[in-house]
């Protein structure tokens, strides 16, 4: 008996403590952050590009479609003080592109990640909160956009847009796609996330406090899931910037647009001849991919409800 | 246990249709082949044009078409390619290049669970320590270098600047240049490059799934109960811990292999290795419907396969759910 | 007439060095367990009993760390032997239960799996003698059914059966001391009694000594032959049970009694005890509970108060204590 009413009061506790201010999670979670240099490192690589993306236009000594090589015959050139990164095949500069695509990079993250874990969420919710009909309807839908083989119906749905629009509605029409094929699997998670919450918090407030007990329900889900949810959006930008870096090599990109992956398909031919024109690029695609993994792990770790204090 | 194994493959019927019909549908949106096919052909009349499209049956409303596919493919008959290779039947394009597709695929994966695995266990054993930093560090970095870039640095490394190996492609082009003379060798001197360049990428999240697992499990209290007993490291590692930190690995792998075919277009680009996912790179770019539901219907069926591979196996392993 | 003493811990520390601090759980514990006989070890949650326990087998998690101190097991110091001596008391002189059942069996394993390892790693028998005794211990626990309950899987016992387990495990090859930490707490109060009785009945047939670790008063009155009183992380008093019960001379035992409400039967309100338990990576200096007490002076926060023997058994860790006019809410 009394073991039970310790429990109970224990929750009430602890709720508290979530609002107040002290002592409050994500507090904990700060701190428990600021420990972690992995995590800070990765935080700094995204301000790092985030600071090229803002400034591009201050830091790139070229405009990026700029042949500033081509009739002075420094086409092809190796990286040198003028070419921080060398040039391509018909002279533009390797570096200010490079920086010109930081932006582009950090749009394609953003803005994929915005509407796949959109989607994500609200499935996820949805789904895990009804349960039922609606919870089948939802995941069935969920396991079919599992199964679709994920590049392959990227490819095919964007040769249809470009078939349709010759202007191909540029980047935006990538990261929607992207974004549209993306939030399966983290809408899974979120459910999975919500049917704990639940119930472990519906027992306890069904029995302490009766009446309200579907408003204590909700008011306790969605902070516990905004966790996972924090998480997941880090890894998810990660990701996208993965997936419009390949589709863009394979040449179903977005061709007017600076992105990095775009050089990388146009430096695929020169590969013997230009080493630079592809290595520069892909290291930055690694390094802010790094950072936002970095990031997102140094996050989780910070905000797992289970760690121990 | 099998009324579970058959309840799996009946639901995954359904699943099945879904996607054909999602790519289907995009496909067919897409625009029309035969103008694509036939717009270098200066020669050709309206008349011309619009026989050939009834040639294909493109002049059928969308439902018949599909109707039409659908009870095609359940006769095997996945129709012939539009342009690509002459025309060639669907399914012998696919027979054709499938296998050294699954030649990369297999064994990158086989490679990877050998090395990602023990990997895993010794880095969570001796968590903190300088092998497990480094492990840790490479591999985190390995599942951020996009597979592509892996590959072209490899073969600028490897290829252009210190020439131990082809630039890409599956065989010389002439007989003279395979290593002793033999067929298979020279294969497998091509393979090495993509191989090991896949490889890396697929272990390196392997390697990091295994050390967050293991070092899960050996913090549960069923562990130090082991302990308790008595019982030597070797039992507590390799039969208390393996058991229940494969549970998570069993899941992801599955799940990978279906994401792993789906990527083979970007690796066989890089490496211009003749395989089924270079193949439908250049039937979407050509639009040539045949050959992309083929592969479609072909890269699905192995997924919903593998799904069904992990679901009894992790049914095998957990028995938890196996009582269900 | 005296028995031997099967267990002398003295002064142990262990410490877990963490990324917030170095957190001294158990600083100095001093106890010993005659042959035969049960110790109850109480205390509140955090007060160092599972760590002591751990301690003696030698398996303290991570980054946990046995600092000083001896533990005399037979004679011998435990804290002495190589890792692969120790396997050899573990399970077989020495056994432990956990306190959760639900945790503390590998789930993808069935019982008789986990049963029969125990057995065929400390006793030379082949698989089908160790599956025998497997079942003879399910019977000697009370599990029904036990040729096929030998067979299910952790998830497949109910709590109740999921505990004898344990005990079975525990018990497999016959130790002459068993570590029990908590081993009702998580179970139902039906199923408690019967695991209680149980364990009795077992620790009479097999003549065994018992450490029993409970924060439950109402447990210990009923098993235990004497008490040991901890509280973060050190000893606060150790006498056999009814001195315990009415004549406490610690203010943290007489404090707990009053806080258990079926012993404090002339109080109608719960005492709880003001404060909160010590940060351990931080402790309070002297005794470690006099932040606490109510009869707390200047000179307890100065020196650790030494454990003394103020009456043949009866040890007390305070320096107040003989100067204390305290009663147990039980009257004496």
């Amino acid at each position: 008996m009394i073991r039970k009413k310790s429990v109970e009061s224990k929750l009430l506790v602890q709720n508290e403590k979530k609002r107040s201010k002290g002592v409050s999670q994500w507090n904990i979670a700060w701190r428990r952050f600021k420990k972690n240099r992995a995590a800070l490192a990765g935080a700094l690589i995204v301000g790092f590009v985030i600071f090229l993306a803002a400034f591009d236009v201050l830091i790139a000594p070229f405009h990026p479609n700029a042949t500033p090589g081509f009739y002075i015959g420094e086409t092809r050139s190796p990286p040198s003080l003028k070419y921080l990164f060398g040039t391509d095949y018909i002279g533009k500069d390797v570096f200010s592109q490079v920086v010109y695509g930081a932006r582009s990079a950090l749009f394609v993250g953003f803005a994929s990640a915005a509407i796949a874990m959109s989607l994500a969420i609200l499935v996820g919710l949805i789904s895990g909160y009804y349960g039922g009909i609606i919870d089948n309807v939802l995941m069935r839908i969920t396991e079919i956009f599992l199964v679709i083989p994920f590049l392959l119906i990227l490819l095919v749905f964007l040769k249809v847009i470009t078939a349709i629009s010759p202007s191909g509605g540029g980047l935006s029409m990538v990261v929607l796609m992207i974004g549209l094929f993306s939030w399966a699997a983290d809408a899974r998670i979120i459910r999975g996330e919500v049917l704990r919450v639940k119930e472990s918090e519906f027992i306890e407030a069904s029995k302490s406090l009766g009446a309200s007990k579907r408003r204590i329900v909700f008011r306790h889900i969605f902070p516990n899931v905004l966790h996972i949810i924090i998480v997941l959006t880090t890894l998810m930008i990660a990701s996208a910037i993965l997936v419009e870096a390949a589709i863009s090599f394979l040449g179903f990109g977005d061709a007017a647009a600076i992105t990095w992956g775009q050089q990388l398909q146009k430096a695929n031919e020169a590969v013997k001849e230009a080493w630079w024109e592809g290595v520069f690029p892909g290291l930055f695609i690694t390094l802010l991919v790094l950072g936002f993994s970095l990031l997102g792990n140094g996050l989780r770790d910070a905000l797992d409800p289970r760690l121990r204090e | 246990m099998i009324r579970y194994a058959v309840r799996r493959i009946l639901y995954l019927i359904p699943l099945f249709f879904g996607v054909l019909i999602i790519v289907f549908v995009a496909s067919r949106l897409a625009g029309d082949p035969v103008r694509l096919m036939t717009v270098q052909n200066p020669r050709i009349t309206p008349e011309a044009r619009e026989n050939l499209t009834k040639y294909y049956g493109l002049d059928q409303p969308l439902y018949m078409q599909f109707i039409l596919f659908v009870s095609q493919l359940l006769q095997g008959n996945l129709g012939n390619a539009y342009a690509i290779r002459g025309g060639t039947a669907v399914t012998t394009l696919i027979g054709d290049y499938a296998w050294l597709t699954f030649e990369l695929q297999l064994a990158a994966l086989f490679l990877s669970l050998l090395i990602a695995i023990p990997i895993g266990i010794i880095s969570a054993k001796r968590q903190y320590s300088k092998l497990d930093v480094s492990v840790t560090t490479t591999s985190l970095l390995g599942t951020c270098i996009p597979v592509f870039y892996m590959g072209i640095i490899a073969i600028i490394i490897f290829s252009y600047f210190l020439g131990w190996f082809p630039y890409g492609g599956a065989h010389s082009i002439l007989p003279e240049r395979y290593p002793f003379g033999s067929y298979v060798l020279d294969e497998l001197w091509h393979m090495a490059l993509p191989t090991a360049v896949l490889t890396f990428a697929t272990l390196a999240p392997i390697v990091l799934l295994v050390r967050s697992s293991m070092l899960e499990v050996l913090r549960q209290d069923y562990i130090l109960a082991a302990r308790a007993s008595g019982l030597s490291e070797r039992s507590v590692i390799y039969k208390h811990a393996l058991r229940n930190t494969l549970i998570p690995i069993v899941t992801y792998v599955g799940l990978y292999f279906g994401a792993m075919l789906a990527g083979a277009p970007v690796t066989e680009t890089v490496f211009n290795w003749p395989g089924v996912g270079r193949l439908f790179v250049e039937a979407t770019t050509k639009l040539d419907f045949p050959v992309i539901m083929g592969i479609t219907v072909f890269i699905t069926i192995m997924t919903l396969i593998s799904n069904l591979i992990t679901d009894i196996t992790y049914g095998y392993i957990d028995p938890r759910i196996r009582l269900e | 007439m005296t028995t031997k003493e099967i267990l002398k811990i003295e002064n142990l520390k262990t410490y877990f060095n963490t990324w917030a601090g170095i957190v001294k759980a158990v600083d100095g514990i001093n106890l010993d367990v005659k042959e035969g006989e049960t110790l109850g070890l109480v205390g509140e949650s955090g007060s160092g009993k599972s760590v002591t326990a751990l301690s003696i087998l030698g398996i303290v998690p991570r980054p946990g760390k046995i600092i000083d101190g001896r533990i005399l097991f037979k004679g011998e110091n435990l804290l002495e032997k190589t890792e692969s001596e120790l396997q050899k008391v573990r399970g077989k002189e020495i056994g432990y239960i956990f306190q959760d059942p639900a945790t503390s069996l590998n789930p993808v394993l069935s019982v008789a799996n986990q049963l029969t390892e125990v057995i065929i790693r400390h006793q030379n028998v082949t698989k089908r003698e160790a599956l025998e005794k497997a079942i003879e211990l399910f019977k000697l626990v009370e599990i029904p059914d036990p040729e096929l309950k030998i067979w299910n899987f952790p998830h497949q016992l109910s709590g109740g059966m999921k505990q004898r387990m344990a005990v079975a495990r525990a018990l497999s090859c016959q130790p002459s001391l068993l570590l029990a930490d908590e081993p009702t707490t998580n179970l139902d109060v039906t199923i408690q009694a019967q695991i209680l009785q149980l364990m009795k009945t077992l620790k009479e047939k097999l003549s065994m000594a018992m450490i029993l670790i409970t924060h439950d008063m109402g447990v210990v009155a009923e098993v235990a032959d004497r008490i040991t009183v901890i509280y973060a992380g050190r000893v606060c008093e150790t006498a056999d049970t009814r001195t315990i019960f009415y004549k406490p001379r610690h203010p943290y035992t007489v404090a707990l009694l009053t806080a258990v409400p079926s012993l404090a039967l002339r109080k109608e309100e719960l005492a709880v005890i003001p404060g909160a338990i010590p940060n351990l990576i931080d402790p309070p200096s002297g005794c470690r509970f006099h932040p606490r007490c109510k009869y707390a002076k200047a000179a307890c926060a100065k020196e650790i108060p030494p454990l003394k023997e103020i009456e043949p058994g009866h040890f007390v860790a305070c320096i107040r204590a003989s100067e204390l006019d305290i009663k147990s809410p039980l009257g004496a």
